[in-house]
């Protein structure tokens, strides 16, 4: 069904949503485009990414911990499998 | 756990998280300098009480009151002085200034200057954003002619700093330039420069999305990234001419210098205590 | 390898190199500064001494990087110093708000010379009084020491320093054209009896927030690289040194920055009162010219006029409860167009008379007594 199925999913990614300010960075760098923008709004107003992980177990994430270097907003944590 | 999900708990130990989510805009690069600056830090395995920051006034200023180690938020142009009198009165530590291209080139440029040519044992990771960000974007010592901001409504008459080739030219041991799409390497930099001695600049070109890039069509963070992506050209070897920069023109980016040997400020006064003493 | 200090004995000094020597007798081990007439002989003398009792001297490039840098070796923990002029002094102003702001301990001398401007780079002035206090941007209080004879220059550095640990607080030392350059003979104690006169710092608590006041309204300081995670602003700041950019945080810091040297006056003030007893006629004056008005009001005394010198050594916070005490008339002489004058005024209930000049000397004692002789009669 989809190409990452090639992949092994190695990490999961957590979002400290209060500090995200919705640069979507992490979304544009994403190798195997894992990361999406939610509906969602924090405090501040902003939309911060949703890990899609959660609702389709096609896509995977690699542990390549991109979305966490080009944060500028210390928002994400990728924490590998194991 | 992997080492990399270590490092970014550790990284939470040394930023002051109390004080987030941090006041810079959103997509603004110096977050991005800051994250990779902790991580060069945390694999040097530096002790954080051998740690101080220093850093002038301006957006990328504020990051002394990020980081949770002893740090100072001093005058505008004064960080370098600064972390030269903390340097000299305690060589053991590891004194970095961490500020913008205004504050270390324009207000400050007289203490950039000298400190380099004394060789004082500092790294110096100057963000360069292109503007004065704190004050509304208006144009700076770095500003490429030709460039829009609040006060060249016209296009920026003036000329650039050319920093490599300044901080070479005044004898800085190493001497790197990244753009913030570049963080592994940059973070590899800061972490071979923090390891040396002597008078060590990192260049670190970053987007302001909010005051420079909307009025040099670049309004989102992305389309910042998306120049810096396109037009970086790596290259060590890079002549003078090639490390300028111009408006919206190729970004030559690598470590143009690394040499070794050349005594620190501190190192030379330590002889001459022990003259004065004979 | 071995330390050199200073042995008991008496030297020829200069009022620049008595400064110096003091400083490093008081513990002064780390100056920064540029040179600038007429303060250089403290940078030379620095320079050379430092070294020798394993203290660091560096020139700068400039006035704003000297005093920037002795702020950042301050919070080291050393007690340094920087030196200079007026000129040298409007550009550290900034940076002399900063280490108000900060609470850092610092000791700034100012040869005075003739102002405004490049003035009379040799020659005395005594223009600086209200830039000493004023000169940087927001209201403050700093203290200001005054000496006016080379022995003087040397033994009230261990005031100068000993205040500014103490209040955490800069101390503005005062010299001008005259004493900067004119030599009397120094007596030196042994360096058991000098060092017992040495005041360190309040050491902070673990756990004790870097702006958390005690009881005197001083927050002991924090050192760098003792696991504090320090961190200072020149932003208004919360006892955690966290910038808090409200008017209440503004109100509890600035009030408390003046309180905590202004409730401690009495502690800090230094007056010589000469002859004021039964005084009709006190001259207020300071410094170099302090000299001249001394021998003015002896002559008075011979014509069998009562007149006396208050000798202000304390110039900030101003000793006013001196002016307060005498119901006398009095004349402030100084080498300027008028500045503690309207200090005294502000003071006296009786008449206050000026006596100035503009700068390149002091009044001769002749001057003085015609002065005292007009007002009093
Ligand atoms: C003496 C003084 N002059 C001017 C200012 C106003 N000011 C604050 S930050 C700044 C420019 C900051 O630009 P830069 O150093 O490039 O940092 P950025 O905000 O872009 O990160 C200016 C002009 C000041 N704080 N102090
Ligand atoms: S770690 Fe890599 S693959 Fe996983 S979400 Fe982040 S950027 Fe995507
Ligand atoms: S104004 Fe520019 S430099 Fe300042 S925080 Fe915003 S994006 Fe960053």
């Amino acid at each position: 069904m989809s190409q990452n199925k090639k992949f092994k999913r190695k990490a999961t990614v957590k979002v400290l949503e209060e500090r995200c300010k919705g640069c979507w960075y992490c979304v544009n760098y994403c190798p195997t485009k894992v990361l999406q923008v939610s509906e969602k709004m924090n405090a501040k107003g902003y939309h911060p990414p949703v890990f899609k992980e959660n609702i389709d177990e096609n896509v995977v994430c690699i542990g390549c911990h991109l979305c966490e270097l080009y944060c500028p907003d210390f928002a994400i944590v990728v924490e590998e499998l194991e | 756990m992997s080492q990399m999900t270590d490092m970014r708990k550790m990284e939470e130990e040394w930023l002051r998280t109390e004080r987030l989510p941090h006041v810079w805009c959103p997509g603004c690069g110096i977050g991005i300098v800051l994250n990779a600056f902790l991580r060069a830090v945390i694999r040097r395995n530096i002790p954080k009480e051998k740690m101080v920051v220093v850093s002038g006034i301006g957006c990328t200023g504020r990051t002394a009151g990020y980081v949770n180690v002893d740090s100072f938020h001093t005058t505008h142009g004064r960080a370098i002085p600064f972390a030269v009198g903390i340097k000299f009165a305690r060589p053991d530590l590891n004194v970095v200034v961490f500020s913008g291209d205004g504050d270390l080139f324009a207000i400050g440029g007289n203490h950039f200057v000298n400190a380099a040519r004394r060789n004082h044992d500092l790294l110096i990771i100057a963000v360069n954003n292109f503007t004065y960000g704190m004050t509304g974007g208006q144009h700076g010592p770095t500003t490429p002619t030709g460039a829009y901001t609040t006060t060249t409504p016209y296009g920026n008459p003036d000329r650039p700093f050319n920093i490599p080739h300044l901080a070479i030219s005044l004898g800085a041991p190493y001497v790197a330039r990244w753009t913030t799409y570049h963080v592994n390497q940059l973070q590899n930099s800061i972490y071979k420069a923090l390891n040396m001695k002597g008078f060590r600049v990192i260049e670190i070109i970053s987007q302001c999305p909010t005051v420079y890039g909307r009025r040099n069509s670049m309004r989102s963070p992305m389309s910042m990234m998306e120049y810096f992506q396109k037009n970086s050209v790596i290259n060590n070897k890079a002549s003078y001419e090639e490390m300028e920069l111009t408006y919206n023109g190729k970004i030559v980016v690598g470590e143009f210098r690394n040499v070794g040997g050349i005594p620190s400020y501190e190192e030379r006064y330590e002889e001459i205590i022990r003259r004065a003493q004979e | 390898m071995t330390e050199k200090h200073l042995k008991e004995g008496y030297y020829f000094w200069s009022g620049d190199v008595a400064a110096a020597e003091g400083a490093i007798a008081a513990g002064c081990r780390f100056y920064a500064g540029y040179p600038i007439t007429p303060s250089s002989e403290v940078a030379e003398t620095m320079a050379l001494r430092l070294p020798q009792v394993g203290g660091k001297f560096i020139e700068m490039e400039d006035e704003i990087g000297s005093i920037a840098a002795i702020i950042g070796a301050s919070w080291t923990g050393e007690r340094s110093m920087t030196a200079t002029s007026g000129p040298g002094i409007s550009l550290m102003n900034e940076n002399i708000g900063l280490a108000v702001m900060t609470e850092v301990p610092l000791v700034i001398v100012n040869a005075m010379r003739g102002a405004p401007s490049t003035g009379l780079p040799t020659l005395i002035g005594q223009g600086d009084l209200m830039q000493a206090k004023y000169g940087s941007h927001g209201s403050y209080e700093i203290i200001t020491l005054y000496p006016n004879n080379i022995q003087e220059a040397f033994d009230l550095m261990f005031d100068a320093f000993n205040l500014a640990e103490k209040y955490r607080v800069p101390v503005m030392y005062l010299l001008d054209g005259l004493l900067a350059h004119m030599y009397e003979k120094v007596y030196v104690p042994p360096r058991e009896v000098w060092e017992k006169k040495i005041i360190r710092r309040k050491r902070a608590r673990k756990g004790q927030l870097p702006y958390q006041p005690d009881e005197d309204m001083i927050p002991p300081m924090p050192l760098i690289g003792e696991g504090y995670n320090i961190h200072a602003t020149g932003l208004t700041h919360d006892e955690r040194g966290y910038p808090d950019l409200t008017p209440q945080a503004q109100e509890e810091l600035v009030r408390r920055l003046n309180e905590k040297i202004l409730k401690h006056e009495r502690d800090i003030w230094k007056v010589e009162e000469y002859m004021t007893e039964d005084a009709d006629v006190i001259v207020v004056s300071f410094g170099g010219e302090s000299r001249a008005v001394k021998a003015g009001v002896n002559l008075a005394r011979k014509e069998g006029i009562k007149a006396g010198m208050l000798r202000l050594i304390t110039i900030w916070p101003f000793p006013w409860e001196y002016i307060t005490k005498y119901s006398a008339d009095y004349i402030v002489a100084e080498i300027n167009y008028g500045q503690m004058y309207h200090l005294v005024r502000e003071y006296s209930d009786n008449d206050v008379y000026q006596l100035n000049k503009m700068g390149g000397e002091i009044h001769t004692p002749e001057e003085v007594l015609k002065r005292i002789r007009e007002v009093s009669s």
